[in-house]
């Protein structure tokens, strides 16, 4: 009976111990457990930065979520230093690399929600418009026909919901960029023929594809899709009023299956299927790579060099191409994958921190990092820091439509559309798995509305 | 089925006399042997795999299996190192333990008090409240998660740990009200009436009699829930708002998301994460086997 | 006996509380014992309860109840593929993992009670049980990785020159792969409790079999599996409970995928509803989950009211 009875003492002995510290549990340490300063440090360091301009009292703290890790989330932490540094105002980033909508949705039923969410689907964007989750631009106060002048004309379409602003565009990349080691290939392709036959030149299951995460499946559906039938196709496709029964989709699929196949891809379809994205990466830039292509947004570059393997020189290590054309209608379009930024309180702080991602100043600490375009019109060429991130810019700039990636604005009830490409990649009929899907959008939409 | 299955028990001591006697029964059960030497090791080649990872630097695990680890021998603390502090591990396990106690300590007071109840006191539909708390048992945390949610938002509980205590607590106890209550109708009848009838007040009784007599059944419990808790992950996505507050189940996962697949990492927080469970294993392997026996039917 | 429903009948003698000799207990000493469970089951347990059955029939937009809407959730459920998906992927789990834990179980049982380190080899075999499913995810990564520099199994295919195979990457084999992880976290609990219940059987009426002629294999199956069914039945039932519960494996294992090879109906409701707000249909998937385990709860109280303690 002496041991049973020894631990239960221990057990009270250490909840006495917690309950003393977890009495301080303040409710908004830094993410990630990095050794947090205790929060009455957090208020005195707060005290002596500059004051705000806006009259926000020294030390207010808000918190910003989004679904970065690794490079990319050190490459934000840049821009929230520049916001402390400039407001005395502390962002603190939480990193919700899973179930981003789950958490987040939990959070604002659970009335707790991190002030300012950084999302990369319009889908949800517009479910948390709906349900009351997020706030107006304009309830923050915040003028926002005068930011449209920010942009480039239209750009700030996505983020309105029944023709009123809930959120802003604050970065974006090139989903049209496909990836290849310079030092194997030496033309890069220009047609969707002329990738074949690289392929078959290079031989031994060049392409590598993380087809594990499963939305690197849509990236490549839809730009196929884009450049055979051109953005107007492609943007009804993803809207209300799209049909995934009409053999244009089923051909996309055709299409990517010509090289998305076992005979080309890194480790065949099944190899792939247990690929993730980072680890696809890996098998084309990492220390021992073994692939020479891969299909992926400009933001690869960004986590190539600064997370895979630092020692990539750009450009012989590393580059891209447009993605080929098929002769379609959309060849010279791009298509990107941007992120909106929205209040979900009105808190001190989310007005200056939503008025600071507006700002030039901002966007141009954020393009220096590489990491990702940014649309403010005033952050020019010069800001980025490499010709990687300089020709993306560009490319976009060029295109002669630029379409949203179309995954991320479907409905966020509908099915994952990525799950259904790992069945199509895996041999299963596609007219029957767009059967299915298009009952599934058009149901989601339905409820949406 | 070659051999009986009864003679392992009863036969040995009387048949073993002679060494050849001895040896031949050592020949008759190389079989025997054979399989359970595969049984362990099935059992055992994936943890120690797991260990040996976590100590193993991030190029040789790129390079070659853990199986041969004797051709490089290279070991590190770097792995660990790095989970602790850049990942955020060490916080989190502080975390796990500031969730997993008072979610254990809680659950036993409450459990003891209405099992003692259930057991020795006499009220009306006494039964027919035990058979509704019974059939409790089976009700999904799931049912919780939005009107709990909900419920907890305007007092920001899901901010702090106090959600989770609560949640936990709620779900353990139709559980640990069955599973003491049996425990405590075994007790002897006599020593608790002679406790009344000596004027000890019913509370008397059960702090002086019904809990210490039942330590072990208590202890099995404690071990049991506090298991349970340590290892949740699902509740702990749904209460555990703040992401400063994550226990290691979440860090875990998160882990898997953000680097691709670092194993180095994946192998070092996986087997933080055990640690605990596992020193209660050795150390307690009677009460910890009971417990999970018993809370199996959860 | 039905205002006493006490399980006496299996251990008669000193037991069966509740018979003191006082009338009934004062009320401020009920509340203090049984306030706190009382009002923790009502608020924690009972009110979601009905309040998840009013939202299964509600649109749920936003978490609040805004429409009612009869039973279209659950119809919606019918029609959404990746649901009925789950659902035959969960009695995938319930057949085949309560089969092989419970057949490994008896094996390892049977066999390791004839060697002296039988201890050892349960203490082995038990030792998963003691980990998170999240670790247990981790652990088996490594065994299934397709690189056969980290993953153990395509290291073995290697040696003998196939493979390597995606276990995890293959919609017609992960969901196998999962429930294997699955079978290897639970078989020690299965070989403890067979193992407890074989000792249980008296070693004469084997050895009367015995000598009236009776062979190992009839005695296994005439004398031990029909004394140790009892034993088997509850096990199997937990077992079940375990699967219908089942979340952390896949969730952190593969995701669902590939495709949605490998969903369960918690996951679904996790990933799929949640995520969306859909918190009618949410509250529909528990639902359902709740009348899956309506017929484990008749069994519980069946056997609480028939016999005590297992």
């Amino acid at each position: 009976m002496a041991g049973p009875r020894r631990v239960l003492t221990l057990i009270a002995g250490a909840a006495l111990f917690v309950s003393a510290c977890g009495g301080a549990a303040s409710p908004s340490p830094s993410s990630g457990g990095a050794a947090s300063a205790p929060a009455s440090a957090g208020e005195s360091t707060g005290a002596s930065a500059p004051a705000a301009s806006s009259g926000v009292p020294a030390g207010t703290k808000i918190t910003v979520t989004s679904l970065w890790g690794g490079s990319e989330q050190e490459a934000f932490q840049k821009v929230l230093d520049a916001f402390k540094a400039k407001t005395g105002i502390e962002a603190t980033y939480q990193a919700q690399r899973t179930d981003y909508a789950t958490v987040l949705q939990n959070k604002i039923q659970g009335g707790n929600p991190p002030d300012v969410a950084i999302m990369p689907g319009l889908g949800f964007l517009r479910q948390f418009a709906a349900s009351g989750g997020i706030k107006k631009i304009s309830d923050l106060g915040i003028d926002t026909t005068a930011l449209e002048s920010n942009y480039p004309p239209g750009l700030l379409d996505p983020g309105k919901v029944n023709g009123e602003l809930y959120g802003l565009m604050v970065k974006f990349n090139s989903k049209s960029t496909f990836w290849y080691a310079p030092s194997k290939v030496s033309t890069p392709p220009k047609t969707w023929d002329d990738l074949k036959s690289t392929l078959d030149s290079l031989g031994g299951q060049p392409l590598a594809v993380g087809a594990k995460d499963s939305w690197t499946l849509t990236d490549w559906f839809e730009e196929i899709y884009l450049r055979q039938n051109g953005a107007d196709a492609y943007k009804k496709l993803f809207s209300k009023d799209g049909d995934w029964t009409d053999g244009t989709a089923a051909k996309a699929i055709q299409t990517m299956l010509e090289v998305v196949n076992d005979k080309y891809v890194t480790g065949g379809i099944k190899g792939a299927l247990n690929t993730a994205f980072t680890d696809a990466i890996g098998q084309i830039y990492g220390k021992n790579a073994k692939s020479s292509l891969f299909y992926e947004g400009g933001f690869v570059g960004g986590i190539a060099t600064g997370q895979i393997n630092k020692d990539l020189k750009i450009p012989s290590d590393i580059d891209w191409f447009d993605f080929p054309s098929l002769g379609g209608a959309g060849d010279g379009a791009a298509e990107i994958g941007g992120d909106e930024i929205a209040a979900l309180t009105t808190n001190p702080g989310v007005k200056e921190f939503i008025q600071f991602m507006t700002d030039p100043e901002s966007g141009t600490t954020w393009a220096k990092t590489g990491a990702i375009i940014s649309p403010i019109k005033a952050v020019g060429q010069d800001a980025y820091p490499n010709d990687l991130a300089k020709k993306e810019a560009a490319q976009v700039a060029g295109a002669s439509a630029v379409v949203y990636d179309g995954s991320d604005t479907l409905p966020a009830g509908a099915p994952d559309m990525g799950a259904m490409l790992q069945k199509a990649i895996q041999g299963q009929d596609p007219t029957g798995l767009l059967k299915d899907f298009n009952d599934g959008v058009k149901s989601a939409w339905e409820s949406e509305s | 089925m070659s051999t009986d299955i009864v003679a392992a028990q009863a036969a040995p001591r009387t048949s073993d006399r002679t060494l050849s006697a001895r040896i031949v029964r050592g020949l008759n059960k190389t079989p025997i042997h054979i399989a359970l030497g595969v049984v362990a090791l099935i059992w055992l080649a994936p943890t120690i795999g797991l260990l040996i990872t976590s100590f193993r630097p991030r190029e040789d695990i790129a390079s070659s299996g853990w199986w041969e680890v004797l051709s490089t021998l290279r070991f590190t603390f770097d792995n660990y190192a790095d989970v602790i502090g850049a990942q955020g591990m060490g916080r989190s396990f502080l975390n796990s333990i500031i969730i997993s106690v008072p979610s254990t300590l809680l659950p036993l007071i409450v459990c003891s008090l209405a099992a003692y109840a259930f057991s020795w006191l006499r009220f009306r539909f006494r039964d027919t409240l035990f058979l509704i708390v019974v059939a409790l048992m089976m009700v999904p945390v799931q049912m919780g998660f939005i009107p709990l949610v909900q419920m907890f938002a305007p007092f920001g509980l899901t901010r702090g740990f106090v959600a989770i205590w609560l949640a936990h607590t709620a779900f353990a106890l139709p559980f640990g009200i069955f599973l003491l209550r049996n425990f405590f109708i075994t007790l002897p009848r006599d020593l608790i009436e002679a406790a009344r009838i000596d004027g000890a007040s019913v509370f008397g009784t059960f702090r002086m009699i019904v809990v210490p007599l039942s330590v072990p059944a208590i202890a099995a419990y404690g071990i049991f829930q506090f298991l349970w808790v340590w290892n949740d992950l699902l509740m702990s996505l749904i209460f555990v708002q703040t992401n400063a507050n994550y226990p290691m189940t979440i860090q875990v996962t998160t882990l898997l998301g953000t680097y691709g697949t670092e194993w180095n990492l994946l192998a070092a927080a996986a087997f933080l994460l055990m640690a605990v469970p596992l020193a209660v294993f050795f150390s307690l392997q009677r009460y910890f086997v009971q417990g999970l026996l018993a809370g199996s039917v959860k | 006996m039905t205002a006493n429903p006490q399980p006496i009948q299996a251990t008669p003698a000193p037991r069966g509380g509740g018979k003191l000799a006082v009338e009934r207990d004062k009320p401020a000493t009920l509340l203090l014992f049984l306030g706190p469970a009382v009002v923790l089951l009502l608020v924690f347990l009972v009110y979601p309860v009905i309040y998840t059955l009013r939202m299964s029939v509600d649109r749920g937009l936003g978490g609040n109840f805004s429409r009612f809407v009869g039973l279209d959730n659950y119809a919606s459920l019918l029609r959404t593929p990746s649901f009925v998906h789950s659902i035959e992927n969960n009695v995938l789990w319930i057949i085949f993992y309560v089969t092989f834990v419970i057949i490994l179980g008896l094996i390892i049982a049977v066999i390791a009670m004839r060697v002296s380190y039988e201890a050892i080899i349960k203490a082995i075999v038990f030792l998963p049980m003691a980990i998170a499913a999240t670790a247990l995810g981790v652990i088996w990564a490594f065994v299934y990785a397709y690189d056969s520099n980290i993953g153990l199994l395509n290291a073995l295919l290697a040696a003998i020159n196939v493979g390597p195979i995606a276990w995890l990457g293959d919609s017609s084999i992960a969901n196998s792969a999962l429930i294997a992880v699955g079978v290897w976290g639970s078989t020690g609990f299965a070989t403890v409790i067979l193992s407890a219940a074989l000792k249980g059987i008296p070693t004469e009426i084997i050895e009367a079999a015995r000598t009236d002629g009776a062979n190992e294999f009839q005695i296994f199956w005439r004398i031990i599996l029909p004394m140790v069914s009892l034993p088997i039945s509850v096990l199997a039932v937990t077992l079940i409970v375990n699967v219908i519960k089942l979340f952390d494996i896949p969730y952190v294992m593969t995701n669902g995928g590939p495709g949605d090879s490998t969903r369960v109906i918690a996951f679904e409701l996790y990933k799929q509803d949640l995520s969306a707000g859909q918190y009618g249909k949410a509250a529909a998937v528990a639902v359902v989950m709740l009348v899956i385990l309506i017929p484990v709860m008749i069994f519980n109280i069946r056997r609480f009211r028939s016999e005590a303690v297992v």
